[in-house]
């Protein structure tokens, strides 16, 4: 057949190269003559070269690029005759066709150009391209062809015809380099082929298996093939080893799926490794398909042919091999992980250089961040923690309502990818711990409407899997747009609904004392009850005093629901504690403001209420002395009837005591006034301000927090100043016995005069003195005396209260000596203001320069 | 359980300035003229209950006495817009109408025939209030009614309510220009005696001093009693503002006064005002921080008292001590930097014996009474300077009484009866301790002042009739 097809074409070229010829020159046609055989010679040689035009083999552009000419020359019906006859051409299939029409199409084209350039001769031919018909359809073409040419204006140009020679030396080569290959190779390489892509889909084929030893697929050592074939087939079944790992870790986490430990981002990143895998399946079939074609020898049709060699295959290979050794490690990676940890492992290949790797890791971690990005989404948006396998970056627990806030959800630092910052993970958390602190402590609604003006703003679908990996700034702007509204909406709820500043005034007003009406007639009224032993005093007395002193003061007019919260404490008391020890002022903030009002914090404030509470005793105990000892309460004129020296010893007692008070009183005042401006008013007015600009609950209770400790610091109760606070305790005992010790000196006072008076009367009355009857050491019992017997008691009396007024004194000035050199050295700058307003006049100052 | 204040405004001075000082809480808290409480007056934070009272129809009354012997003064008020506001049983004018004719001794006389009447107005008055802190009582020591009956009132309630606070607001009279009443010297000796013993605490108001103070800083050419009074009721208010709006401190009057007076002797206090205004005059309107006001509260011209003291004096004056109550929105870190730069400029001297330092009380405003200022502050002080207003007043009565001159009015009355005038004498010795008192004040030895007396040893027992030490008769 062969033969027969070669002898036609032969033939067929005799034919062409004949009349080529006999145009010209008749005498040269005749096959005999010396230039004829030269010119088939020629053109025997054309056609067995391989030479090719220069352009892609499209048919499609070819018929284009004619129709286009024909267009462009004005012959548009032409044009649409060539479009349709070419649809016609192109159409036909199956036998009988024209196998090669682009070749044809192109062999038209060159001619018809050839023509229009007058250019005639024999070496137009040279430009001829190569016609691969197929022999048996011969007939055929050339009455198509003919049919065409008849359209397109006869010419006579033949066509020339070539088969390749089979006598070519090259293809003898060929063959017995086949031969030779075939006989070196036990296996032929179709057969490593197939095994190959069998092992790459983790099965075993007939002479490449796995070996457990190698821990990889590899050619059987007893087969006989050359080491480079070898190596190839191990190098290609490392595919099929990568392919066994991930398959291996899909289906074992799909086993395991319903139990916690693989979690829903395992479970996407077994969907998106499943997803890669079927990628890589079809490509194993259309291999698998190729690979049925036979390797033709390399002589054999060359340049085309779909048959799978080994190192084809290499090449088809070489981009799964890529993906799937990073599947490979990261399954390697992530075996143990789960959730955010695990988008966080894989997320570390992601930051790769080549595009293939960054697309891959692109499509992979958007499928296996879905599920995390959604956690976040109904996190920020509805507060909803959907974690059944603790997989998201936040850990909710149950507590109690006051405490959700600080204690009941938490970032876990390893469950967080990198890919979201650390600033963004703690809005994200503050924001869905702000929804749930409103549903749960607030019992607030509102916060949906600004869930859902953050989407809009965001303008992020609130659909599920409306975010993906990559889109951080997507996320990001959700997330703040989300945190700016609720924690909004927080504040605004806080502020409004549950009145947080006024109750922050409610606490300073009445825990701090700021309220003096109240505090003085609730210290007018409890003081007497107070100072009786702790364990005698009913709290439930004391709460109906606190009631009183709220009546009758300005508070009547608070908020009901702010003076409902008002109590009286007892604190635990000991033996010996007087009621004064134990008494304090509670303030029950109840939820949701004990979130801020702890407590831990209302401990603080419970510190402060003594301190303020014993500051003001103080106070009250010094007003109370001043006035036993105020201005108009000596006047009668019985003293000028009293000895000269008991009336300077009085003068001088009285003097002490009043210089004494005043110095107690300028202290105890000042000190006031440093707690009011220097501590609370400052203190309170930082706040104020901090309040202001607090941009969610978590700024508010740093705030607070600065408060109150600031407050604590100043007044002297942190822990830098504990000796500094207990030398002002002592103080303030002894201005209290110095309050009693004044009691007992005007007391004295006023039974003198009293006696005075009367004895003087009596005096007159009876002549006979009565010194020696009465008497008792008691002040109290200067009745009937004589005149002199009371000088002498008067006398007695004054000095040792005088000694009493001195020795007071005296540990007094120590006591404030040493308080006052210790405050330059407190680290605060704020008691220095103290030691300021103390010293005002340095009065303290001369006055340690002289001692 | 308020503590409540009971006002008694005793003479024709008395009871205008009593007057004003009522309207103008009146304003501040929001109450009409008819003791109605204004529909706008809802914003609360005020205690009306410590100078008013509510009767049963809810209007307020003020807790005031309105004492005089002629009705002229007294027949205003009840024909003025006011007279729904005060209680009519707590308006006392004498039967007969004729005044105490600028008579001490006559108006302390009348007191003393009417005590029974004016003392249960009181004690309805006293009965009335929870836990009653104390009386103020506002009248002139000049006059007769005022000094005279004044005087005679301070004497009962020291009896009466030995434990109560008495607080005056005492006008001293224009020592500038020739009084109307000629006698005023012996009226204002004899008042005095009465302020420094039986009184707590006495504001000075110096008339002298609101007329200087009338034509210099409020350019006021003739200035009127209306105007200086209006001065006088803004003082007043302003003192009470701490009690009226409870804050942290000075919520009572003995707390506010209690550091004022540590001495009880010298209770005496002068007053300053800034920025000063008087009722719906355009004023500039100045800048007005805490330092400003109170730099300018230290400075001699807004003071509310005459200086009489030479320069050499002057400059020996100590404040023994300072409060000032400061109005308004204030920082309360101001406070301190304010001080600091008061002390940094010295701008005050304080006795030296004992500490001391400038108190500064923050109160609100009345949010019904719309000022220009900011901020507005009121000094209350204890100036030995003021000592030598009570030497002027001595040295007046010294020339009078050297003359011998009108002393038979007072001989009519039987204090001063059969030439009895040991009262005059009595009263100058008291007032030279006082002056004497405030003059030890100004020295570091205070302490030890009056104890050095080396004549009498302690055994030594003979008529110790408090003539050697006249300091000690009280």
């Amino acid at each position: 057949m062969e033969e027969e097809d070669q002898r036609k074409v032969t033939d067929l070229v005799i034919e062409l190269v004949r009349r080529l010829l006999s145009q010209q020159n008749p005498q040269n046609a005749s096959p005999n003559s010396p230039h004829f055989s030269q010119s088939l010679r020629y053109a025997l040689r054309i056609l067995s070269s391989r030479l090719t035009p220069s352009v892609s083999p499209d048919a499609d552009a070819v018929a284009e690029s004619i129709k286009r000419r024909l267009a462009t020359q004005g012959n548009s019906s032409d044009a649409l005759t060539f479009a349709d006859l070419y649809t016609k051409f192109a159409s036909k299939n199956g036998p009988g066709s024209v196998n090669n029409k682009w070749a044809v199409l192109y062999l038209l084209k060159i001619i018809s150009e050839d023509r229009k350039t007058a250019i005639s001769g024999m070496d137009s031919s040279v430009f001829l391209p190569k016609l691969g018909l197929n022999d048996d359809e011969m007939g055929n073409d050339l009455r198509v062809l003919n049919a065409k040419e008849n359209r397109e204006k006869a010419w006579k140009n033949g066509v020339l015809l070539v088969s390749k020679d089979p006598e070519n030396l090259r293809e003898i080569s060929f063959r017995e380099y086949g031969n030779l290959v075939e006989e070196e190779n036990e296996v032929t390489e179709e057969v490593l082929v197939r095994d190959v892509l069998y092992a790459c889909q983790g099965i075993d084929g007939k002479y490449v298996k796995f070996d457990s030893n190698l821990d990889g697929y590899a050619l059987s050592d007893s087969i006989k093939v050359p080491r480079a074939t070898r190596t190839i087939v191990r190098k290609l079944c490392e595919l099929g080893w990568l392919f066994r790992k991930v398959k291996g870790y899909i289906s074992e986490s799909m086993d395991r799926f319903p139990a916690e430990d693989v979690g829903t981002v395992g479970q996407a990143f077994c969907a998106a490794l499943q997803d890669e895998l079927s990628e890589y399946y079809k490509l194993l079939a259309v291999l698998e398909a190729q690979s049925t074609n036979p390797i033709p020898l390399v002589s054999e049709n060359a340049s085309s042919g779909n048959y799978l060699s080994l190192r084809r295959l290499s090449v088809w290979f070489a981009e799964p091999m890529v993906k799937m050794r990073l599947m490979a490690i990261l399954v390697d990676k992530c075996k143990a992980l789960r959730g955010g940890a695990m988008v966080g492992a894989i997320h570390l290949h992601a930051q790769h250089g080549d595009p293939l790797v960054n697309d891959f890791m692109r499509r992979l971690l958007r499928r296996v961040c879905s599920p995390l990005f959604e956690m976040v989404r109904s996190w920020v948006l509805e507060g909803e923690l959907e974690d059944i396998f603790a997989e998201f970056f936040i850990v909710g627990q149950p507590v109690k309502a006051e405490s959700l806030w600080r204690e009941g959800y938490r970032l876990h630092a390893g469950m967080l990818p990198l890919f979201i910052s650390q600033s963004i993970a703690q809005r994200i958390l503050r924001t869905g711990k702000s929804i749930n602190f409103l549903r749960v402590c607030c019992d607030d609604r509102g916060w949906a409407d600004a869930a859902t003006e953050a989407v809009a703003a965001a303008g992020v679908t609130t659909r599920r899997g409306g975010l993906g990996y990559g889109e951080t700034d997507a996320l990001e702007s959700l997330v703040m747009e989300a945190a700016k509204r609720i924690d909004k909406h927080l504040l605004d709820v806080i502020y409004k609904r549950y009145k947080f500043k006024e109750h922050c005034l409610a606490i300073k007003r009445y825990l701090l004392l700021g309220q003096g009406d109240f505090v003085q007639y609730l210290m007018d009224i409890v003081g007497p009850e107070l100072s009786e032993p702790a364990n005698t005093i009913s709290s439930f007395k004391l709460a109906g005093l606190l009631e009183s002193a709220i009546r009758s003061s300005n508070a009547q007019y608070d908020d009901p629901d702010i003076l409902d919260r008002l109590r009286v404490k007892m604190m635990p008391h000991g033996t010996g504690d007087r009621g004064w020890d134990v008494f304090s002022l509670e303030y029950d903030a109840r939820v949701p403001l004990d979130t801020v009002f702890t407590e831990s914090v209302m401990t603080r404030y419970l510190r402060i209420f003594n301190f303020l509470w014993k500051l003001r005793r103080v106070e009250h105990a010094l007003i109370g002395a001043w006035k036993t000892m105020k201005p108009n309460c000596l006047t009668s004129h019985v003293y000028t009837k009293l000895q000269h020296a008991v009336k300077l010893q009085l003068l001088s007692t009285l003097r002490r005591c009043q210089v004494l008070w005043d110095e107690m009183n300028h202290f105890v005042t000042n000190l006031q006034y440093y707690i009011m401006f220097e501590v609370l008013e400052v203190s309170w007015s930082n706040f104020s301000n901090e309040m202001e600009v607090a941009k969610d609950l978590d700024d508010l209770l740093a705030a607070h927090e600065k408060y109150l400790h600031s407050i604590v610091e100043k007044s002297l109760l942190g822990e830098r100043s504990q000796t500094l606070y207990k030398s002002l305790f002592v103080l303030f005992d002894l201005i209290l016995q110095f309050r009693s010790h004044a009691d007992r000196l005007y007391e004295g006072i006023h039974e003198l005069q009293a006696r005075t008076a009367e004895s003087s009367l009596s005096s007159r009355d009876k002549n006979k003195p009565r010194q020696t009857k009465d008497k008792s050491s008691e002040p109290g019992s200067w009745i009937r005396e004589g005149r002199k017997a009371l000088t002498q008691r008067a006398s007695e009396f004054l000095q040792n209260m005088g000694q009493d007024l001195d020795a007071l004194a005296t540990e007094y000035k120590s006591l404030l000596e040493g308080f006052l050199t210790q405050l330059p050295v407190q680290q605060h700058v704020d008691l220095k203001f103290l030691l300021f307003r103390l010293d005002f006049t340095e009065f303290y100052t001369r006055q340690h320069a002289t001692m | 359980m308020p503590r409540e204040i009971i006002t008694l405004q005793v003479g024709q001075c008395g009871n205008q300035i009593g007057m004003e000082f009522w309207k103008q809480l009146c304003l501040e808290h929001g109450i009409s003229k008819e003791g109605i409480l204004e529909d706008f007056a809802t914003q609360g934070g005020d205690r009306k209950d410590v100078f008013f009272y509510q009767a049963d129809d809810q209007h307020y009354i003020p807790r005031a006495l309105l004492i005089d012997l002629e009705p002229r003064v007294i027949n205003g008020i009840q024909n003025s817009d006011y007279r729904n506001l005060y209680n009519h049983e707590n308006i006392f004018v004498s039967d007969h109408g004729g005044g105490a004719g600028n008579n001490w001794a006559s108006g302390y006389h009348q007191g003393k025939g009417v005590e029974e009447d004016i003392m249960d107005m009181i004690d309805r008055e006293a009965d009335g209030s929870d836990s009653l802190e104390g009386f103020v009582l506002c009248h002139s020591i000049a006059g007769g009614t005022g000094s005279g009956m004044g005087s005679y009132l301070l004497e009962a309630l020291n009896d009466r309510y030995s434990k109560k606070l008495v607080q005056t607001y005492s006008v001293f009279p224009n020592q500038m220009e020739t009084s109307d009443v000629v006698v005023q010297p012996y009226n204002s000796l004899l008042t005095l005696k009465r302020l420094t013993v039986n009184a707590d605490c006495v504001v000075v108001l110096d008339n002298t001093a609101l007329n200087r103070i009338a034509v210099e800083r409020l350019h006021l050419s003739n200035p009127t009693f209306a105007q200086t009074n209006s001065l006088v009721s803004t003082v007043m208010s302003a003192s009470t503002t701490t009690l009226r709006y409870p804050g942290y401190m000075n919520n009572d009057l003995v707390g506010l006064l209690a550091s004022l007076i540590p001495t009880p002797r010298c209770h005496f206090l002068m007053t300053g005002y800034t920025p000063l205004t008087v009722e719906r005059q355009a004023n500039v309107i100045r800048k007005t921080t805490v330092l400003d006001v109170m730099r300018r509260l230290l400075q001699s011209k807004n003071i509310m008292v005459s200086s009489y003291a030479r320069t050499k004096e002057a400059s020996q004056a100590k404040y023994i001590s300072i409060l000032n109550i400061i109005q308004g929105e204030v920082d309360p870190t101001q406070v301190h930097e304010s001080l600091q730069r008061i002390r940094e400029r010295k701008l005050v001297n304080f006795i030296e014996w004992g500490p001391a330092s400038i108190q500064v009380a923050l109160s609100r405003k009345s949010p019904y009474v719309q000022t220009a200022h900011r901020v507005s502050g009121l000094m209350l002080a204890s100036h030995t300077s003021i000592r030598h207003l009570f030497s002027k007043c001595l040295s007046q009565y010294e020339k009078l009484r050297k003359k011998q001159a009108f002393l038979d009015n007072y001989r009519k009355f039987p204090m001063f009866a059969d030439n009895d005038l040991s009262e005059f004498d009595e009263s100058r010795d008291i007032i030279e301790s006082l002056v004497d008192e405030y003059k030890a004040c100004e020295s570091p030895d205070y302490i030890k002042w009056g104890m050095e007396d080396p004549g009498h040893s302690l055994t030594a027992e003979g008529n110790a009739s408090g003539t050697l030490d006249p300091k000690l008769e009280v």
